[in-house]
């Protein structure tokens, strides 16, 4: 199909089915690169030119607001002006960068981006203006990005703050291009773990719909094994309507019902001390225990606002994309593959992206909208459903979890953390079950281990783990495992104290090894006034509770919540308090604004977050089927900053360890009842 | 099939006459600001203002604005000078990702415009039904009585 006759048949209402059968795609799978960032490869983000600088940003924009922070280092280093500098996102027309993950922005870009300023400073110093600059990377107490200053330290009015309170155009549904059509891409209502294809479907009706383009059949690569059949139009509007009267019927691989989730990854049906992957090898001697727990955490979405959404036009030259993803770099490397051409004739230009969470990192909608725009020669814009998000993302997986303690004279001295879930780093979504198979014998999922290691001395401790591959794909997801390790920890804890009759935050004190998480505790209880308990609500019992915890080993939350709990069991929290270590900190408020999203994730953990399945796949369709926190759920929020010396850290995924067990031994105070399965059941709770 | 948008009167081409006023907005006249977060009316991000009422955009049809007032974010501000709503957002530095914020703002301009003076419960009562996934509520709330306060 030529564009012109394309445009043609369009044009005078006639249709276009395109493709005949589905191509053959690539099974072996693409991995994300991941280079470590350095200052020479930092020279490539920072260009000076008349006065002014162009920032080009090595990081995604998701809302964790890294293009004002490294504006700010930017600025610092440089010595120039906030207005002199600019910042661009990226496209992979840029040095490659690893995808936007794990909270490692600061950690891992900032002195790198100073290095390279400091570099670019000097030879414009030294009368320098035009050509390459080298780097002689300085020691890092010689930057000047590191040091409090009118600049550093503060909080600027946050970059694209403007375009965002005005509405204007900054994500990839916002793009537009001349000629530009809209695709869907439809795929059976089955598990992508299964193979699906369309069977047949109603071309006749789809095309008397006003609006309808094109039936593509050759739609991309499968997303997990599910074919799909593409249809563009003219209006987005029609995509509902066409998708309707073409009442697809699927082949689907369905012979075999799928085994129940929650069966696979019970923890008790596992054998005890059997689990194949240790984080802490200690023994825990056999015998009575004092706490021996059972937590169930359910399967979640992201729930990101935006659905992923991505514009795709073919040229001459090439392909290019516009997407809202977490690694442009990835997409590139995937689209190439899929569509047989040379990486450098493939461009994908990062978005900002309407909320991510983990979920955005790997190549969909991209290649939808791909194969949609080279089958009908004009540009296509994809933006998925609400259903599809839920139905062919990846989520956080489901785990269980059970938690033996045993203590003397007031100290734990055996801990055993067994836990069962699905993968998380190796995500089936993007690793097929033959390779999995080998992770799992070499390396098990680090991403479910991240957290197991509780952060105490807990005298002979075994923590170990299984990843079991499901039929809905489970993957990275804010704070990876640690969220529900921490939960689960932090529940167990709490336990625990009350076991040897200690005050739970005294008892943390007592057993916590690293002065930095100590310190949090202490300046949280301060914070909070800890021991004045919570405050009376009429008609409620309420409790107050305490969790801590370190993100990756290198920044420290310590949480305090109060609940009010009614004769129904509804629980609501009523504060929130926390004080946050993660090292020198660039931006205090946009640190902060990130320790507040971590406790509305916190609350979310304990109050809505669950995804439903039904018969091995996702039947939620809507906000409705998969609620997230509300306005009302959330209650006023203090957090309190340790701006320390200390190493640049993250700060995305640090609160959420300690969170979600604050509230959950809120719970335990205000009821006595301790939660085991999330989101909350008022039942469990009422009077 | 007409109505005001922004002050002024457009009519959508014919074959526009049965898309979602959320499209309508977006892909005809490239007034991008309300997004599409569910298409069900659920999560508020395609919030506009039909005779200062926040109505969900992509569950509103041409007729039901025939005639009527369409207010979208980018109808706020007064040239370079903005709307005080949204210089609380800035000033508050509510938005996380941003993908919410432009529905958030036309709920709290209409609950502003209806009671400039609003309690936290009126605030729960007019916000609640806009979905943030970053969590930007607190700073949200915060914005809203801060205009309070200047008004």
């Amino acid at each position: 199909m030529r564009r012109r006759t394309f445009l043609k048949a369009a044009g005078g209402g006639l249709v276009a089915l395109i493709g005949a059968g589905a191509a053959v795609w690539s099974q072996a799978p693409i991995f994300p690169k991941r280079p470590a960032p350095d200052a020479a490869s930092a020279l490539g983000w920072i260009s000076h030119r008349d006065g002014a600088y162009v920032l080009t940003l090595p990081r995604i924009e998701m809302g964790q607001n890294i293009t004002t922070a490294l504006k700010q280092i930017a600025c610092a280093e440089l010595g120039t002006d906030w207005r002199r500098v600019t910042v661009e996102m990226h496209d992979t027309n840029m040095g490659r960068v690893r995808a936007t993950v794990g909270s490692e922005s600061i950690m891992h870009f900032a002195e790198p981006l100073a290095q390279a300023c400091a570099a670019l400073r000097d030879a414009l110093a030294s009368g320098q203006s035009e050509g390459e600059v080298t780097v002689v990377t300085r020691p890092f107490a010689d930057l000047r990005a590191f040091r409090a200053g009118p600049i550093v330290g503060a909080s600027p009015e946050i970059a694209h703050g403007r375009a965002i309170v005005t509405g204007a155009p900054l994500y990839a549904a916002d793009v537009t291009r001349p000629g530009m059509l809209y695709g869907r891409v439809l795929r059976a209502p089955a598990s992508t773990e299964l193979t699906s294809r369309p069977r047949r479907w109603n071309s006749r009706a789809a095309r008397a719909v006003p609006g309808f383009v094109a039936i593509v059949e050759d739609c991309g690569p499968p997303i997990g094994k599910a074919r799909g059949l593409g249809i563009v139009t003219s209006r987005p509007g029609a995509l509902d309507p066409v998708a309707r009267a073409l009442a697809v019927e699927w082949d689907m691989d369905d012979a075999a019902p799928l085994p129940d989730m929650a069966m696979l990854i019970d923890v008790d049906a596992h054998a005890p001390g059997g689990l194949p992957h240790l984080v802490l090898d200690g023994a825990p001697q056999d015998g009575l225990w004092d706490v021996d727990m059972r937590l169930d955490i359910p399967l979640a979405a992201h729930g990101p606002i935006e659905p992923r959404a991505a514009v795709a036009e073919w040229q001459e030259d090439g392909l290019s994309v516009w997407s809202g993803t977490q690694d442009a770099f990835y997409v590139r490397d995937v689209l190439a593959d899929a569509f047989s051409v040379t990486q450098d004739r493939v461009v994908v230009t990062s978005c900002r992206v309407g909320g991510a969470f983990g979920g955005k990192t790997l190549c969909t909608v991209e290649a939808e909208a791909a194969a949609l725009s080279r089958a009908t020669s004009a540009p296509v814009k994809i933006q998925w459903t609400r259903a599809q998000e839920y139905a062919l993302g990846f989520h956080r997986p489901p785990s269980s979890h059970r938690i033996r303690a045993r203590l003397a004279e007031g100290r734990i001295t055996d801990w055993d953390h067994a836990q069962v879930s699905s993968h998380i780093l190796f995500t089936g979504a993007g690793v097929p079950a033959w390779l999995q198979t080998g992770t799992d014998m070499v390396i098990g999922d680090p991403g479910v281990a991240r957290g197991m290691a509780a952060p105490y001395k807990l005298g002979r401790a075994r923590a170990a783990y299984d990843a079991i591959r499901l039929s809905v794909h489970a993957g990275p997801w804010r704070g990876l495992g640690a969220g529900p390790n921490g939960l689960a920890i932090e529940s167990a804890i709490d336990e625990a104290a009350r076991v040897a009759g200690v005050d739970p935050l005294s008892f943390r004190l007592d057993h916590v090894t690293d002065p930095r998480l100590s310190d949090v505790l202490v300046r949280v209880a301060a914070l909070s006034d800890w021991s004045s308990g919570p405050p009376q609500v009429a008609g409620a019992r309420t409790g107050r509770g305490v969790a801590c915890g370190i993100y990756k080993d290198t920044s420290y939350a310590a949480v305090v919540a109060d609940v009010a709990v009614d004769a129904c069991g509804s629980v609501r929290v009523t504060r929130l308090w926390c004080a946050h270590d993660c090292g020198f900190v660039i931006n205090p408020d946009q640190v902060r604004a990130q320790c507040e999203g971590n406790l509305a994730w916190s609350v979310g953990m304990i109050l809505t977050d669950d995804l439903p399945t039904q018969q091995g796949r996702v039947v939620a369709e809507t906000f409705a089927d998969a609620p997230i926190p509300r306005m009302t759920d959330l209650p006023e929020i203090t957090v309190d900053l340790i701006e320390g010396t200390g190493p640049l850290s993250g700060a995305g995924e640090t609160a959420i360890v300690a969170g979600p067990g604050a509230i959950a031994n809120a719970l335990r105070a205000a009821t006595g009842r301790r939660a085991t399965r999330f989101p909350l059941q008022p039942t469990e709770f009422a009077l | 099939m007409s109505f005001i948008l922004n002050g002024y009167r457009q009519e959508p081409p014919a074959e526009w006459a049965d898309e979602p006023l959320l499209f309508i907005l977006r892909e005809h006249f490239g007034l991008v600001g309300a997004k599409f977060g569910c298409g069900v009316g659920i999560c508020g991000a395609c919030t506009v203002l039909v005779d200062n009422v926040p109505t969900r955009a992509c569950i509103t049809t041409l007729d039901d604005v025939e005639g009527r007032q369409v207010q979208t974010i980018e109808g706020l501000a007064k040239g370079e000078t903005l709307h005080p709503v949204q210089q609380a957002w800035l000033d508050h530095a509510v938005p996380q990702c941003g993908y919410c914020q432009a529905g958030q703002i036309m709920t709290a301009v209409a609950l502003l415009n209806d009671t400039p003076a609003p309690t936290d419960q009126d605030i729960d009562a007019a916000m609640d039904g806009n979905l943030c996934r970053c969590g930007t509520y607190p700073r949200i709330r915060a914005a809203i009585l801060h205009v309070a306060e200047g008004a």
